[in-house]
């Protein structure tokens, strides 16, 4: 039995942060009877605590909703939620690529934002038809009509019918569910072709094992089918296949225009990767869907656990994370200071603090993370290119040629009495200016080129600390340029600590390395001897900082009664220890690696 | 050997740093207090019968608030029950201003022959804001009726505001008075004391200012022939609290009263710090212990350790061997070698050397296992 494909529309819902999207998720669950109010735990899509947290989606979870329209006919709407953050561009893109169309939602207090920009041009360049949905209008401040004229402008899409509601209170949404039929094409694609599925996303369940999320393109798949990827040869019986309601529930078969997953007892991520193809191994598609853009880890940061006997407990966490999350990568990595460990690659620094939360948390294993790196090209002077994610593994300066770094083009939407600070910030951060553009009279867009690595550590921070958070940014890789860069060694007690090395601009060593250093005496608790803190670029100290002995570590009072509770005092001192790593004879707390990224405040 | 400590939970006026059960507010219970406590001298007394006690310590509290026919009653209990030793140690805590000629001579009639005073400070502001009741005047008339007495005082460092040189003053006016023992404590802010406000304001010394007051005070007492002889206890040759020192080797003692401490055949057990409770359970003949646990393996063996090197002297070696038919050395080799720095082992015993004993919490804790 097939479903009449004309019933079926698929959307997702794009906007800014905080301009309502995952508000308006729940509403349209609630209005079409998925689930009842009561039900309801606020923002049902944000499953994870973090995301619930954080106020923050990462990852996709489709719902199918029925919809029984005012023409009589049932409809079924199935939602794939996108991520809202810089850092998660390429989930978005996955999610939009199981789509005919989305829902844009514009804040009518706040109107068009960088991010509702961004996603939007992300929507169209997919071949999604847009559809503006203009929120919050029960606020005082609330301007529809500017924000209509505003998504017309700027963005070129007509809004003069869009749907002017309240997803909060509810107001209006029945509006949205009837327009979704005419605005959103139904999916076309032919049951009786040859199976072509699309996996968007893909999580690993310990009964089941990888469980696709999938957009049937053409053909149909049911339990028993034998499957195959066009990235694998390795062929899967599926053993059940189902929609999301928001739970998942299994249905006999999924064909052509539907969004739903399938299961196949598949033990490895690695055969189902994310944007393949799935087809029938028997009766195979002559060739895969267009791939989706691969997502190239761009921060990297070692990862290391707390106590090194928790090694394998790490590895396993992280394999975990990774059945769900395409975009990390993860190398074994070692280091003097702390032991056995990984060099994690991440989308940007947010998801760098989801991973190690997660870890944290589903995992309960504690961490050290080391301070974010970027891809460094280095061009031997023997002819030899490496690619250094790691200041330890950069060769002796006598053997560089020359070293290249990741630039990353950045488009910065800001008021225009922002704009004298956010070009300082960008000088100070290397940038190069391409472009100014006045969007409207209120918004205008700098466009500058800048090393990545100046970029990672705080950029978004003071970016918003110096526009009082009006401003917003985007950014895409550009490439990568030539660059004057040393390594910036850190030394307690005269020995280097490797976990502490940075890789950054001639020009800003100095002043990196004093920050560090003063930054590091702030962490160090003191200690039995004085610990001197030094800065180093190629053996020359060009900063030092000295952490004192402590002179009174001692419990006053000793008699009788006191024994046991001394004991315990002690004891306490001991677990505070624990949670210290010993470089050398020093004894350093564990989140100082990642403290000393705090340094940059340039406030 | 071990000894006798008596608990005295009367005071006056509660100091501003006290956490002690001291209750100003319940003297009038004084007389059941030490029915009480003669009631549960006799049955401890009766169950350790097979153990020598060679010392005995009134401490509080205010000891010497009481009429001195209590403490008298006390010492009485305590012969008729315990096999003490000959020519034992009693030591007395006392206040300036809470004793007279008469209650002195009551004392050493009954066979008390060490006194400890609170001073705290020579600086009757300092004393005012402690919430004590004497002044440094008091301190010395108190002296002049103990004269060739066995004394000793306490002294706070780390006041608000105190600096060396006033610590060294009161270190004389201590000395004027005839004192060859002096405790000398860094104020240390508990929870729930008024001067843990103070602490929480910063308005105390850092660690380091009262470490340099401590250098400087323990070099000063040097100079006068007083000597270091545990992390906060200094004495001419020969003063030194026998019924302290046992604490610190790891000695058996028992504790009487409310709030005390005993640490008997391997079992350290606490009474209850409730006033009323105590006194209910010993009418009652129950037990008034809140706590009571044994310490066995390395927990008996870190006591030993975590005591010991609080001394100058150090921990012995071979008694620790033979206590605990182990061998320190091997089998706490790695701990000695991370400390190697810091400690030392001079003839038979193991000890952290001078300039460390102030910072020792990070060597002991390496002991731990």
């Amino acid at each position: 039995m097939s479903i009449d494909k004309s019933k079926i529309r698929n959307f997702c819902i794009i906007a800014h942060i905080d301009h309502g999207k995952s508000t308006l998720a729940d509403r349209l669950m609630e209005k079409t009877g998925q689930v009842s109010e009561r039900d309801m735990e606020d923002q049902l899509l944000d499953s994870m605590d973090l995301e619930r947290e954080r106020g923050i989606t990462i990852k996709l979870t489709p719902v199918r909703m029925f919809y029984k329209a005012k023409d009589g006919n049932e409809y079924i709407y199935n939602l794939i939620d996108t991520p809202g953050h810089v850092d998660f561009t390429y989930e978005v893109s996955r999610s939009l690529k199981a789509c005919e169309g989305a829902i844009l939602i514009v804040d009518a207090s706040q109107g068009v934002q960088a991010q509702t920009l961004a996603n939007a041009y992300l929507a169209i360049d997919n071949d999604l038809e847009i559809m503006p949905v203009i929120n919050k209008i029960d606020l005082p401040s609330a301007n529809p009509d500017e924000a209509a004229a505003e998504i017309e402008d700027i963005l070129g899409v007509d809004a003069s019918d869009a749907p002017r509601i309240s997803a909060k209170s509810g107001l209006n949404v029945e509006e949205v569910l009837e327009s979704v039929i005419t605005k959103i094409p139904p999916p076309k694609g032919d049951d009786s072709a040859p199976l072509k599925a699309l996996i968007f996303d893909s999580y690993y369940d310990n009964f089941k094992g990888v469980i696709c999320f999938v957009r049937i393109v053409d053909g149909t798949v049911k339990v028993g089918t034998r499957i195959k990827t066009f990235m694998s040869d390795k062929q899967f019986d599926v053993t059940e296949v189902g929609i999301f309601s928001p739970k998942m529930t299994p249905k006999d078969s999924l064909s052509a225009g539907e969004v739903g997953y399938i299961a196949a007892s598949i033990k490895s991520i690695e055969d189902t990767a994310v944007g393949d193809t799935i087809t029938e191994a028997q009766n195979p598609a002559k060739e895969p869907l267009p791939g989706y853009k691969k997502a190239l880890p761009m921060v990297f940061s070692g990862v290391f656990p707390l106590d090194g006997s928790k090694f394998n407990d790490l590895k396993d966490a992280l394999l975990k994370l990774k059945l769900n999350d395409a975009a990390l990568s993860i190398e074994p990595d070692n280091s003097a200071a702390l032991g056995f460990g990984f060099r994690c690659g991440f989308l940007g620094l947010l998801h760098m603090d989801v991973i190690q939360e997660r870890i944290e948390r589903e995992f309960d294993l504690e961490i050290i993370t080391t301070a974010p790196s970027v891809s460094y090209k280095v061009y031997k002077t023997d002819g030899a290119v490496l690619t250094v994610e790691n200041p330890t593994h950069l060769p002796p300066t006598t053997e560089i040629d020359y070293m290249e770094e990741p630039i990353i083009f950045a488009a910065i939407f800001t008021p225009p009495e922002y704009v004298g600070p956010i070009m300082e910030l960008c000088q100070k951060k290397r940038g190069v200016y391409k472009d100014m553009v006045y969007l409207d009279k209120t918004r205008v867009q700098l466009k500058y080129e800048l090393p990545l690595n100046e970029i990672i550590y705080d950029f978004f921070d003071s970016l918003k600390s110096r526009t009082k958070g009006y401003a917003s940014f985007d950014y895409e890789p550009k490439g990568y340029a030539k660059s004057d860069l040393v390594k910036l060694d850190m030394l307690l007690n005269g020995e280097i600590c490797d976990a502490l090395s940075i890789i950054v601009h001639k020009d800003k060593a100095y002043e990196r390395g004093r920050q560090i250093a003063e930054r590091l005496k702030e962490v160090i608790p003191r200690q039995m001897f004085e610990i001197p803190v030094q800065a180093a670029v190629g053996g020359k100290v060009i900063a030092r900082e000295t952490v004192k002995a402590f002179r009174k570590d001692v419990l006053a009072k000793c008699y009788g009664g006191d024994v046991t509770r001394k004991k315990k005092l002690l004891e306490k001192q001991k677990e505070g220890k624990k949670k210290m790593r010993s470089i050398g004879t020093v004894e350093i707390p564990s989140e100082a690696f990642i403290e000393i990224l705090k340094t940059d405040n340039d406030n | 050997m071990a000894g006798i400590y008596v608990h005295i939970p009367f005071c006056k006026s509660k100091c501003t740093y006290c956490d002690f059960a001291s209750f100003p507010k319940e003297i009038g219970k004084t007389e059941s207090y030490f029915a009480c406590l003669y009631r549960e001298t006799e049955g401890r007394g009766k169950a350790l019968k097979n153990k020598v006690f060679d010392t005995i310590y009134f401490g509080g509290g205010t000891p010497s608030i009481v009429p001195a026919k209590f403490i008298a009653g006390e010492i009485r209990q305590i012969k008729k029950f315990f096999n003490l030793a000959k020519n034992p140690e009693i030591t007395i805590e006392l206040n300036p201003g809470t004793v007279d000629s008469e209650k002195i001579k009551a004392y050493k009639s009954v066979g008390i022959n060490r006194f400890s005073i609170g001073l705290q400070t020579g600086y009757d502001d300092q004393l005012k804001e402690l919430n004590r009741i004497h002044t440094a005047k008091d301190f010395l008339t108190t002296c002049n009726l103990l004269k060739g007495e066995n004394i000793s005082a306490d002294i706070l460092i780390g006041l608000k505001n105190q600096t060396a040189e006033q610590v060294k003053k009161t270190i004389d006016l201590a000395l004027a008075g005839g004192v060859k023992h002096i405790s000398m404590y860094a104020l240390t802010p508990e929870v729930g004391t008024p001067i843990y406000t103070d602490y929480l304001n910063g308005e105390l010394l850092s660690d380091d200012e009262v470490a340099d007051i401590y250098d400087a005070a323990r070099s000063y007492l040097a100079e006068k022939g007083i000597y270091r002889y545990e992390v906060s206890n200094f004495a001419a040759h020969g003063f030194e609290s026998r019924h302290n020192y046992n604490y610190w080797q790891r000695g058996e003692y028992i504790g009487l009263g409310v709030s005390a401490s005993s640490f008997i055949d391997g079992r350290r057990f606490t009474n209850t710090f409730n006033l009323n409770e105590y006194m209910n359970a010993v009418i009652y003949n129950k037990t008034p212990e809140i706590s009571n646990e044994e310490i066995s393996g390395d927990d008996a063996e870190f006591e030993f350790i975590m005591l010991s090197l609080r001394t100058e002297k150090g921990m012995d070696v071979e008694k620790f061997n033979k206590e605990f038919s182990a061998d320190f050395k091997t089998k706490y080799a790695a701990a000695v070698k991370k400390n190697e720095k810091y400690t030392e082992f001079i003839g038979n015993y193991f000890r952290i050397k001078d300039e460390y004993l102030y910072v020792q919490n990070s060597i002991v804790t390496d002991f731990l296992r």
